[in-house]
């Protein structure tokens, strides 16, 4: 029942000497592998918690962040996951850790990498160019139906989130729109900005420059409810102000990416236990909170049998689209 | 334009004690982080990131960027005294920089690349702050056909160069691209070339390729002769350094025209290493006198140096007013606009002109301050090369094994170094060239991207190659650069059958 | 390799050898772009489409330079490294192989540190208490740089271990 415990308390039992109750304290430097590339969203991720970690002396063993982002993140994951049973690396990321087995033949699977906990969901929403004219999600895919597949959408990576998102809303909708990868959201959101495709399904923080100078707008959030942060952000307009995709016309209730955190297949119970709980720890604290509102992510929190559930419908549903559009790997 | 009185508003921001204290700073550890070669600016400014969460906005993106100049000035230093190249972008100064170096003349080869990487710099700067609005229009205005055809522009001005075994040349090229291709290809998101070796599907890093090619490569070559270092003997004096200094500007044709693409490939994304190469192939192509490049002309290493530096800070605009960051180094800058509560793009400059203006003025500062502190090394570098071969060849040794292992935690890649050392030496000797193969290495998976994405956004039509005027107009000057010296071939035929036989010399050769 | 004896190895010879690994490289790479698809679809190329071709043309430059190295190099002779200086080289190229074999089980800082000490005591013939000094010093360097300085820690192996640093 530590959700009630106050910053304070927090600070006291970080300076006692950690937990005593539990068996496991890292006594070597524990290494944050971040599988993405400096200063994208999962490095930015790691780098606060490592931060956060360091302020509230939440762990005594140092934190060394290495960066391995290749090949859309498989890189740090292969590296994690030949590490069996080392207690002393932790492997950040997204769903991709359990998407990328299934799409591409990489040299590990789901079941290589121990799943520790999930901190943050990032969001996403439909943009389009700040002049376009459509007004709702329903003009967007009328649209994107009169022009058979010549309207575009540029995302990050190939078979990621953002294609696979692409592709729901062509089932969900009957349209029929292209995708083009690119190497990140930035360069995605820059696309749109120009005017070079039609949209794009950008995270809150991918995007959030454009919006404010008028050269993207966005027309919907996929989630079941709207966003909370009413703050305003751009001009008068404020995350709460756009309207769900379901009740604009695009019938798709909550699709977001999960942040997380996973250890080597092989350790024992009592260290996934421990990060699970400096974890949470973190995610308590004002600068996560902070860190959050930011990046316009929402809190989600999620460890053990509630986490491993979540991973396990995840993959399922992400498995029926892959198969669906014959991105299978096996 | 108002720009010119916000920038003086921002010179009041910085100039401060304390703001000129972190300006040095940052150059000078990012000197040391440009001269090892694992490490590297995006590195650096990584470490320094959590140092500046508790200072003003401006003072962190002072550090930071100090650092990246710093970075900058210290890989091209490395460059030129060993032959190993501490950032991609610095990879064009090796050829005529360490040739110069090796002919005793290392404190002329540095100060040359110094003062004009300084020039580079602060034109960009200068750019950056008259036209800012709208250039980064302009840099609206591309998308994938026009990245495709500026990397296109980039190979059509350097493949001509050193056609004297065109074989070996489209080995090289062809393995460059090779290279380029294997892990995962982002658009299909599939894996290819990787042969199901684990080791392979984060593909083959160019520093690793640039570190064996070139460094190991060159030593090899060196031991030839014995263990020693041949001819280089750097007798420093403070006279060099100002000869040299009035040297440069007989070469301001050079030099503007390095600024020039500089400036254009970093607005674009091809950024710093596409313009250093295409400058460098230019300057060798269009000299009237060629015989000397590749052998330690100083218009082989102003050019590459100028561009690099004039790309490295207009790559600094798209961040700001798009937010999209240009470089690796710049990604990790953004990261901490975020963290320190800055949204990078283009109200950055409506809401935070304090920030903004504050930040170009200190790049006027930081790159001056680097170029100063830099030429004060020059002494200090050139007296390296004193140290007997005994030494300095095993401690070269040590510091490109330490960074090949830095560049992803790999002994892999430490392997790697020693087969590409060996590559690179039995090509040398056997006259393949290897530039070539690293232009290719570094810009050929971009091009291809580019091209597939164009393919992607016309539905398979080659026709988006010529659909709108930037396009057409970049592909066009490359075709001509492309087919130039088969024109000048013809032409040249032709003449001589109209002149008279004594006569028949090139009417651009010099009577003197 | 070694046919030619103390006289070294032919520039021919190595050319016929260099082309010929090249040439296999290019099929390689053909191989490996037909696993990845080398097709153009209706969107444009596949993965493996460029890579075909720039197989292919490996395979291509490297037959022109066999051709080239039979009609042209074999009657212009030439050595590509005599008997001295292969030694030469050998002596500089082995200890270097070595550092990176020995690296492999005792970590990056202690293998430097060895390298360093033998390089110099053998190659430049310093007294050992000059070499391994040096040897100990640059690896202390690295160790300062490196771990401490900027946090990008290098191989570690059982030595380290052993003195409770990881």
């Amino acid at each position: 029942m530590r959700t009630s415990i106050s910053r304070a308390t927090i600070l006291v039992a970080a300076f006692a000497a950690a937990t005593p109750a539990l068996a496991f304290d890292p006594d070597r430097p524990v290494e944050f592998v971040v599988t993405a590339g400096a200063g994208g969203g999962t490095d930015i991720f790691a780098r606060t918690i490592q931060s956060i970690i360091g302020k509230y002396n939440l762990m005594k063993a140092p934190v060394i962040v290495t960066n391995k982002g290749s090949a859309g993140g498989a890189e740090g994951f292969v590296y994690t996951a030949t590490a069996k049973g080392d207690n002393f690396k932790l492997a950040f990321g997204t769903n991709n850790a359990y998407l990328l087995p299934i799409r591409a033949k990489v040299p590990y699977t789901s079941a290589d990498l121990t799943p520790v906990a999930a901190l943050a969901a990032d969001e996403f929403i439909l943009w389009v160019n700040g002049k376009a004219d459509y007004k709702t999600a329903a003009d967007f895919v009328a649209r994107a139906k009169e022009a058979g597949g010549e309207l575009k959408v540029a995302g990050s990576q190939s078979k990621d989130t953002d294609q696979i998102l692409t592709s729901m809303i062509n089932e969900a909708t009957g349209a029929n729109l292209g995708y083009v990868p690119y190497k990140s959201g930035g360069e995605a959101a820059v696309q749109l900005a120009g005017g070079h495709v039609a949209a794009n399904v950008n995270n809150p923080s991918e995007n959030l420059g454009q919006w404010q100078a008028g050269m993207v707008k966005p027309v919907c959030v996929f989630k079941s409810e709207r966003l909370k942060n009413d703050a305003k952000v751009a001009g008068d307009a404020s995350w709460a102000d756009i309207p769900t995709c379901k009740d604009s016309g695009i019938p798709i209730e909550d699709y977001n990416m999960p942040r997380t955190v996973w250890l080597p297949a092989g350790v024992d119970q009592d260290v996934v236990d421990f990060y699970a709980n400096v974890l949470k720890k973190v995610s308590e604290t004002p600068e996560w909170a902070k860190y959050l509102a930011d990046t316009s992510q929402s809190a989600d929190y999620m460890s053990g049998a509630q986490f491993a559930d979540f991973i396990k419908a995840d993959e399922a549903s992400v498995s029926e689209i892959l198969k669906r559009e014959g991105w299978l790997a096996n | 334009m108002g720009n010119i009185g916000l920038l003086f508003e921002g010179f009041g921001h910085i100039l401060t004690f304390q703001h000129v204290l972190l300006m040095m700073v940052g150059v000078t550890l990012g000197i040391l982080v440009g001269v090892l070669p694992g490490l590297g600016a995006p590195n650096g400014v990584s470490l320094l990131l959590p140092l500046t969460f508790s200072m003003e906005p401006i003072s962190g993106i002072i550090l930071l960027s100090c650092m990246y100049w710093g970075a900058l000035f210290g890989g091209s230093t490395t460059s030129i005294l060993f032959n190993i190249p501490g950032e991609p972008s610095s990879v064009a100064t090796t050829f005529d920089g360490y040739p110069m170096a090796k002919a005793g003349q290392a404190s002329r080869a540095l100060t040359l690349a110094f003062v004009s990487a300084g020039i580079g710099a602060l034109a960009g700067v200068v750019m950056i702050t008259l036209v800012s609005g709208w250039v980064a229009n302009f840099a609206l205005r591309f998308s994938s056909p026009e990245y495709f055809a500026v990397y296109f522009l980039a190979f059509a001005s350097f493949i001509s160069m050193g056609s004297s075994a065109p074989f070996k040349t489209l080995v090289s090229m062809m393995l460059g691209f090779a290279l380029a291709s294997v892990g995962m290809d982002t658009i299909s998101g599939n894996l290819r070339l990787t042969f199901d070796i684990p080791e392979l599907i984060k593909g083959i890093s160019f520093l690793i390729a640039v570190m064996g090619l070139f460094g190991i490569g060159e030593l090899l070559l060196t031991t030839e002769e014995g263990l020693r270092f041949e001819g280089i003997k750097a007798r420093v004096r403070i006279s060099e350094v100002g000869r040299t200094v009035l040297e440069l500007p007989r070469y301001w044709f050079t030099v503007v025209r390095s600024i020039f693409i500089g400036i254009l490939m970093g607005i674009t994304p091809a950024g710093p290493t596409a313009a250093s190469f295409m400058s460098y192939g230019l300057a060798s192509r269009s000299a009237r006198d060629k015989s000397n490049f590749g052998k330690g002309d100083p218009r082989g290493i102003v050019a590459p140096e100028t561009a690099d530096h004039s790309a490295g800070t207009s790559a600094l605009l798209p961040m700001l007013a798009l937010g999209v960051p240009g470089s690796a180094t710049a990604a990790v800058m953004m990261g901490g606009l975020m963290i320190w509560g800055l949204t990078p793009g283009p109200m950055l400059f409506v809401e935070r002109p304090d920030f903004v203006w504050g930040l170009i003025a200190s790049m006027y500062l930081g790159n001056i301050v680097a170029v100063i502190l830099v030429i004060a090394t020059v002494p200090l570098y050139a007296s390296i090369l004193r140290v007997p071969f005994t030494i300095i060849g095993p401690v070269i040794v040590a510091v490109i094994f330490s960074g090949a292992y830095q560049v992803s935690n790999s002994l892999t890649d430490v392997w790697l170094v020693v087969l590409f050392g060996l590559l690179g030496y039995i090509f040398k000797k056997l006259d393949y060239p290897l530039a070539p193969l690293v232009l290719a290495m570094v810009l050929g998976d971009k091009a291809e991207d580019a091209f597939r994405q164009s393919m992607l956004l016309s539905s398979g039509k080659l026709s988006i190659f010529w659909s709108n005027g930037l396009v057409s107009t970049l592909m066009a000057i490359g075709c001509l650069l492309l087919l130039a010296p088969a024109l000048m071939w013809v032409m040249g035929v032709s003449r001589k059958r109209l002149t008279r036989p004594d006569l028949r010399q090139d009417p651009n050769e010099n009577p003197l | 390799m070694s046919s030619d004896g103390a006289r070294g190895i032919s520039r021919f010879a190595m050319e016929i050898l260099v082309a010929t690994a090249t040439a296999a490289l290019g099929v390689a790479v053909c191989y490996g772009a037909t696993e990845a698809g080398a097709g153009w679809t209706e969107m444009g190329p596949d993965a493996g489409y460029f890579p075909f071709y720039i197989g292919l043309l490996i395979v291509f430059g490297s037959v022109m330079n066999i051709l080239l190295a039979v009609t042209r190099q074999r009657k212009l002779g030439g050595v590509f490294i005599d008997g001295r200086r292969i030694k030469s080289v050998a002596s500089f190229l082995l200890p270097l192989v070595a550092y990176a074999a020995v690296s492999s089980f005792l970590g990056l800082y202690v293998g430097t540190a060895l390298y360093i000490a033998f390089a110099m005591h053998f190659q430049g013939r310093y007294k050992w208490w000059i070499a391994v000094p040096s040897g100990l010093a640059v690896a202390a360097f690295f160790f300062l740089v490196f771990e401490m300085g900027f946090k990008v820690p290098l191989l570690k192996g059982p030595v380290e271990a052993w003195f409770g640093i990881y």
